[in-house]
């Protein structure tokens, strides 16, 4: 009966089979799938941390600093920020100026703005010693990068993340630091960059009621080659530095010009030609959807990632708890997040 | 189509409700290694889940993205909508649990970046040329979809209803995890195989990728146990095996190898809709009063 036969040679087969397969798969027990490089799944998350305030503390005219502590902290690079979530729900960034190998705690320092938007001045009057604020992050766009000597330039409050980079240069090298300021004792940590000095005269403090304006010139007039520029101060001091060194790396602690927090951008969707305003009372999504009515969404809360697009321009002040950071540098989530400066490009 | 079946199953009376993802959030710094007490075995069976869904509904989100443009029932789009947000949701919360396995002493990574592999290089997009061929795949990984769907809809009921798992005394942040998904799987059980049949609905395609459904699911499933049982840091000589998933079928801490058996036939029924198995009552009751669903509904109005 060559059917009989056929079943009996196709059992025995299977059965071969099955008894060279367990051999493999015991030898070597992840045999024979192969695998990414690069697992996706079970990567750490930009994850939302509430952290208890533990020192809220004068540390120069109208400049407080905080410090927020919990226990297995991220650690963080020099130049990165916190976003705090403040008792009001606003949302604000603050560059940490600790220790980024402590990880018990997290220290922001930050000054009062006085027709600012409302986020200092809550820090300043309502966030107390006691109370728990959420943060998200740290995250980095203000990298330490390597480079054969280092000119730092910064304004007022924006010492805060030159300060981390300063401790974080390994000793010998080649640095310069111009921090300037409207008096003496507005400055916060002058004490311990002096320290960090060490007499050497690489930094040269303007107190704007003493000296005058910072002296961009002379500064700049004995760059050594190849040095690599930060700035971090008010948006005048950035400009001009940018004039001097066009490679400048920037850290801007509050908007590019006028725009609110909340307030009204223009977005580009440069694949389809278009230019649209957001309004303040609306996210990106609801604006791109009346132009492009397929566009995909689905939780419109920043936690589903169906309606990340591709950035090709622009900052953004990302609000969901979704994207890693390595997400964010190009892409964003257009339910929740918004454009940092007034203007941003999106693949689509 | 022209292989499409004459008969479009239909729903049974109403077991449709709208969807929304709820975010929830679980913290696992509570939950022990072994979370139904003294069986290893039943919890690494049940923890198989944590290493295949992240990658795989992530992969859904990410076939149904896709899909979206062949839609042209707004009912059914928005349906799609929803069980996309509620997916993504739920490949977040059981990827969350990863990190915690690693701190108990047993890295899931060896495996899951082989389940990474599956669902972003074998089961992805791959070079083919605009029109017949990508079509093709497309429908292909939408049937294998409905297929799956089966299953998690099936485990879905299976869980809310094991009362077992209480008895023993098993970990509530987990089992509300367990739940809450399950519930929402119930919730959406339709939705995978109502866009099957809208966008293709052929029946030997329906069959050919439930055999590749099932048997990559045994498979799967079978390699993650004996993975979880051999690599668990408190188990000598830990080891996975078919006696061993049977006996706790019986004991009902696991799914019964009858009721796995008998829903085979069922999926592969001319009759077959979703909405035959299972109850949305029951889901949406579960979720109207799991500690995490709560949590997200309440987060959610405090911010509007």
């Amino acid at each position: 009966m060559p059917r009989l036969r056929t079943v009996v040679a196709v059992a025995g087969a299977a059965l071969l089979a099955r008894r060279a397969m367990r051999r493999r798969i015991q030898a070597s027990p992840l045999w024979p799938m192969p695998a990414l490089d690069e697992p996706v799944s079970g990567r750490p998350r930009t994850r939302a941390l509430r952290l208890l305030v533990t020192a809220h503390e004068k540390v120069a005219d109208g400049v407080v600093r905080l410090r927020l502590e919990g226990h297995d902290l991220p650690r963080w690079e020099p130049g990165a920020h916190l976003d705090l979530v403040l008792p009001s729900g606003l949302v604000r960034q603050y560059s940490l100026c600790g220790d980024p190998e402590d990880t018990s705690s997290y220290t922001v320092a930050t000054r009062l703005v006085e027709d600012g938007r409302g986020g200092s001045r809550e820090v300043h009057e309502q966030v107390r010693e006691g109370m728990e604020l959420e943060v998200r992050g740290p995250r980095n766009r203000f990298p330490l990068v390597a480079a054969p000597a280092y000119v730092f330039v910064a304004g007022g409050i924006g010492i805060t993340p030159v300060l981390p980079m300063l401790r974080a240069l390994p000793e010998g090298t080649d640095w310069r630091l111009l921090y300037g300021g409207r008096t003496r004792a507005s400055m916060p940590f002058l004490e311990e960059i002096e320290k960090l000095d060490a007499g050497q005269g690489r930094v040269s403090v303007v107190a704007e009621d003493e000296d005058g304006l910072p002296d961009l010139d002379t500064l700049f007039a004995e760059v050594p080659e190849g040095a690599a520029v930060y700035c971090c101060g008010p948006e005048g001091l950035m400009a001009a530095v940018e004039e001097w060194a066009p490679q400048v790396h920037l850290e801007r602690f509050a908007p590019r010009s006028s725009t609110e927090g909340n307030g009204s951008f223009e977005v580009e969707l440069r694949r389809s030609g278009r230019v649209l305003t957001v309004p303040a009372d609306s996210s990106v999504l609801a604006s791109v959807r009346a132009e492009l009515p397929d566009t995909l969404y689905s939780c419109e809360q920043g936690f589903c990632g169906t309606c990340q697009q591709r950035v090709l321009e622009g900052e953004v002040d990302h609000r969901d708890e979704l994207l890693t950071d390595a997400e964010r540098d190009d892409s964003m989530l257009i339910c929740v997040s918004r454009a940092r400066g007034g203007r941003l490009v999106l693949d689509m | 189509m022209s292989n499409k079946q004459a008969r479009v199953p239909l729903p049974v009376e109403d077991e449709r409700t709208p969807l929304k993802a709820r975010k929830v959030s679980f913290s696992w710094e509570d939950t022990p290694l072994h979370w139904v007490p003294g069986d290893p075995f039943t919890t690494h069976t049940i923890n198989v889940l944590h290493l295949l869904l992240p990658a795989g509904e992530r992969w859904f989100v990410h076939v149904y993205k896709q899909v979206l443009p062949y839609i042209r029932d707004e009912r059914l789009r928005e349906d799609v909508i929803g069980f996309i947000g509620q997916e993504a949701m739920h490949s977040q919360a059981h990827d969350e649990v990863l990190p915690h396995l690693k701190e108990l002493g047993l890295d899931p990574t060896p495996y899951t970046a082989q389940v990474d592999w599956l669902f972003e290089k074998l089961l992805g997009d791959r070079t083919l040329p605009p029109g017949r061929a990508r079509r093709w795949w497309l429908m292909e990984r939408v049937a294998l979809i409905a297929a799956i769907e089966h299953y998690t809809a099936f485990l879905g009921n299976w869980v809310l209803n094991a009362e077992e798992l209480d008895r023993r005394g098993a970990d509530p942040t987990m089992l509300d995890l367990l739940r809450w998904h399950g519930a929402e799987e119930v919730e959406h059980r339709s939705v995978a195989f109502e866009l099957f049949l809208h966008v293709d609905g052929g029946y030997r395609r329906r069959v050919r990728t439930w055999a590749t459904a099932f048997t990559a699911l045994v498979f799967l499933w079978q390699r993650g146990a004996r993975f979880f049982m051999e690599n668990d840091p408190t188990l000598l000589d830990g080891k996975a095996s078919f006696r061993a998933f049977y006996v706790r079928g019986r004991r009902g801490v696991l799914p019964s190898t009858g009721d796995m058996l008998r829903s085979i036939p069922r999926y592969l029924s001319r009759d077959y809709h979703p909405s035959q198995e299972g109850s949305t009552e029951q889901a949406v009751a579960y979720l109207a009063s799991s500690p995490a669903a709560v949590a997200a509904l309440a987060a959610e109005k405090g911010t509007k």
